[in-house]
């Protein structure tokens, strides 16, 4: 056999690692049973121990599925039949030679990075087009991404299509916005593209305001150049030869890896005048936005880039017709323009096909909160939420059960278990009562109060009103008082009453995005967690113990008097004399929980 | 006539070149996470631990940063890629662990399988 690890000491890990596709069509291909005769064959050539059998998510090869990758050599086999695992198993793994008729050479952009993180199950299960780049390329070398395909889309538009036929295929592949709100890309494109105007501009909206949210940070500091390339291809399917960046200045890391990109894309002509020698002109500049979080609603961002106070406007018009300086402009955030280059090489048909009925493509999620693999996490759409937080989040620690998932960001909703089966795309997170927003995905275990945690999202959607329409204005500001109330302890019968009416005209009478779905982290804590907020109201108490206003502290059994407690009081309420039991003054307690903390003896109970 | 398709090309093959004249085909690439997460967590002092390393004679290594690959609570991360192998993924990089890799993975070949990811 051919030792292709020789001269390393640790044999632990297995010689090889076979990865099968587990997409739908692949399992409907019958993967699965292949699985059952890699393992029997394994076992009868001899190779038990030795090799790993790894099962990743859609590969996006499904015309050519199953699919069978051995590593090491990243060698990758197509339409793989059962019958076919006893002389792939003898040739390959035994005899070190890959079967060469049925191996296949696919170079496509998406899933590059499945070649270096492919074994790990938390990068094999997912699917990357929008992050292709990120982890695998330098980005800040042009030359690294020019050598992944780089700019070919770009030069594939420029030599044999026309603007029409790219937003034709950006129509095709049913892209839809991601930012949040969903909406058709391709329809935007041709909107904007069938004005008439001297006149056009391109945004690019990197305006990333989601407490939690970081996949646009991370996909312009891991690939700057994709979001360029999908810009200036919009550029030339609508008829516009000035692009804008909006990013916050938060980022600088990400500004300096665009603006060295861009001056690199001037120097190889891909910006600028006569972009690869066509006739084609288009120029990319960076505005910085001072992080307000409204200013990632469209209307207000291009108030923003005017000079202007960030404040949105009514629509219509939409931008698509009048928009930055009355101007026709396209407005798309950066996880969509990444797509764009793999659109236009691999097809829209391609990109139609992944996903489900009314949601096509993958979708980045920044998997935080109550979960053993924290990170982001691109999935096709349609992926249940029990398949991120459990077979790529890794389940929650200390397998404490799952309470609920925030998604969304502080617009979305909390969804409880019974919501895990769920297909997630923009209509079933609708219909749950949560919002697929910007991606941000927070698991909550049983630790966590959802009062508090309502709390903490109207709090910041509240300091980040504009101020400009009364309802988001004062109606946050009251919900807040409300909440803040409750979590004290001093919540009265009615409040939720009066928090579900006026969250529902808030989200009615509410001017922007902003404003319409501020409520919804409250309405939908109230759908789900009711019992919550009556025991707060009623009975006082917090039962995941983090209101702390509700909480008592009580001494038990277990002290051995050794005075910790009474060290770290800021206000000595503790008393006791050493090594006798102490006693904490519940009317002098504020209730800090440094006491709590500073036991080794788990003798305070919080209650 | 030539065609932007032409034109990028030979760009391509132009930056494979540079890339490979800068050391690509070195038996091992190292790559070390460098965006905003990766540095909070400490990846700048990881690189310049395999600089140094460089700088005092360590050969036929390939040094490049790359973007946050995405998995939060492990980092730094750092891959060690060599050809006709399984990439090697270390997570929780710290100094330390950086000047053990060198002596150990990339001088020796030794996998430090408590590290990896």
């Amino acid at each position: 056999m051919v030792d292709l690890r020789k001269g390393e000491q640790h044999v632990n890990d297995q010689k090889y690692k076979l990865t099968l596709c587990d997409g739908p069509t692949c399992i409907h291909n019958r993967s699965r049973e292949i699985r059952e005769s890699i393992e029997s064959e394994i076992e009868k050539q001899g190779l038990s121990g030795q090799v790993s059998i790894h099962l990743s998510g859609c590969l996006g090869m499904c015309k050519k599925g199953p699919i069978l990758i051995v590593n090491p050599g990243y060698v990758m086999y197509g339409q793989v039949q059962p019958e076919d695992i006893p002389a792939i198993i003898k040739s390959h793994l035994v005899e070190g030679n890959p079967v060469a008729g049925k191996v296949i050479q696919e170079d496509h952009l998406y899933n590059r990075f499945f070649r270096i993180f492919g074994d790990v199950d938390f990068f094999g299960k997912q699917m990357r087009i929008t992050l292709r780049n990120c982890g695998i390329i330098d980005p800040e070398n042009i030359d690294d991404y020019l050598s992944v395909r780089g700019y070919e889309a770009l030069a594939k538009v420029l030599t044999e299509m026309k603007p029409t036929d790219v937003v034709a295929e950006v129509k095709k592949s049913g892209l839809r916005g991601r930012g949040g709100a969903g909406f058709p890309t391709g329809l935007k494109w041709e909107f904007t593209a069938n004005q008439k105007s001297d006149e056009k501009y391109v945004i690019c909206n990197a305006d990333e305001g989601d407490p939690g949210a970081f996949m646009d940070r991370s996909a312009i500091e891991g690939d700057p150049h994709t979001v360029l390339e999908g810009m200036v291809i919009a550029g030339y399917a609508i008829g516009s030869r000035k692009g804008i960046i909006y990013i916050r200045a938060e980022y600088p890391l990400a500004i300096a890896r665009l603006e060295k990109a861009i001056a690199a894309a001037r120097e190889h002509g891909l910006l600028g005048d006569n972009i690869l020698d066509s006739d084609f002109s288009f120029d990319i500049e960076i505005r910085l936005g001072a992080g307000a979080f409204v200013c990632g609603e469209e209307t207000a961002l291009i108030r923003s880039i005017e000079g202007a106070r960030g404040m949105p406007r009514p629509r219509p018009p939409y931008p698509s017709v009048s928009g930055l300086f009355g101007k026709p402009t396209l407005i798309n955030n950066v996880e969509t323009w990444a797509n764009i280059p793999v659109i236009v090489l691999d097809g829209g048909d391609w990109f139609n096909a992944i996903g489900t009925e009314t949601s096509k493509g993958t979708k980045v999620f920044a998997l935080a909160g109550k979960v053993r693999n924290t990170g982001l996490v691109e999935v096709p759409m349609g992926t249940t939420l029990r398949k991120i937080v459990y077979d790529i989040g890794g389940g929650i620690p200390n397998d404490k059960p799952f309470k609920a998932i925030q998604t969304g960001g502080p617009s979305g909703g909390c969804l409880p278990a019974e919501y895990l089966d769920t297909q997630i795309d923009y209509e079933s997170l609708a219909k749950a009562g949560s919002i697929m927003g910007s991606g941000g995905m927070i698991v909550i275990d049983e630790d966590s109060c959802m009062v508090s945690l309502a709390r903490f999202f109207i709090e910041f959607t509240q300091d980040e009103s504009c101020g400009k329409c009364t309802p988001c204005r004062e109606g946050t500001k009251r919900m807040l008082e409300i909440l803040t109330r409750i979590t004290k302890g001093n919540g009265k019968e009615g409040d939720i009453e009066k928090l579900q009416r006026l969250g529902r005209m808030i989200q009615k009478s509410s001017l922007c995005g902003l404003g319409q779905s501020a409520p919804n982290p409250i309405l939908s804590t109230i759908k789900n967690f009711r019992e919550e907020y009556e025991e707060h109201i009623r009975e006082k108490k917090c039962r995941a113990g983090q209101c702390a206003a509700l909480l008592s502290y009580v001494v038990n059994d277990k002290c051995v008097g050794c005075g910790a407690c009474k060290r770290v009081c800021p206000v000595n309420a503790v008393e006791g004399t050493r090594k006798e039991k102490h006693r904490i003054l519940e009317d002098v307690c504020i209730r800090c929980g440094q006491c709590y903390d500073a036991c080794k003896f788990d003798a305070i109970t919080k209650a | 006539m030539v065609t932007p398709i032409d034109i990028i090309k030979k760009k391509r093959a132009q930056a494979v070149n540079r890339i490979i004249s800068k050391g690509y085909l070195s038996t091992k690439r190292v790559y070390v996470g460098m965006a905003t997460c990766e540095i909070a967590a400490g990846s700048k002092e990881v690189m310049a631990e395999f600089r140094q390393a460089i700088a005092n004679g360590l050969t036929d290594v390939y040094l490049s940063q790359k973007g946050c690959a995405g998995r939060c609570n492990l980092e730094p991360t750092v891959e060690v890629v060599e050809e006709g192998k399984i990439p090697v993924k270390y997570g929780k990089v710290t100094s330390e662990r950086a000047r053990e890799i060198i002596e150990r993975h990339l001088k020796k070949g030794e996998v430090i399988t408590e590290w990896l990811i």
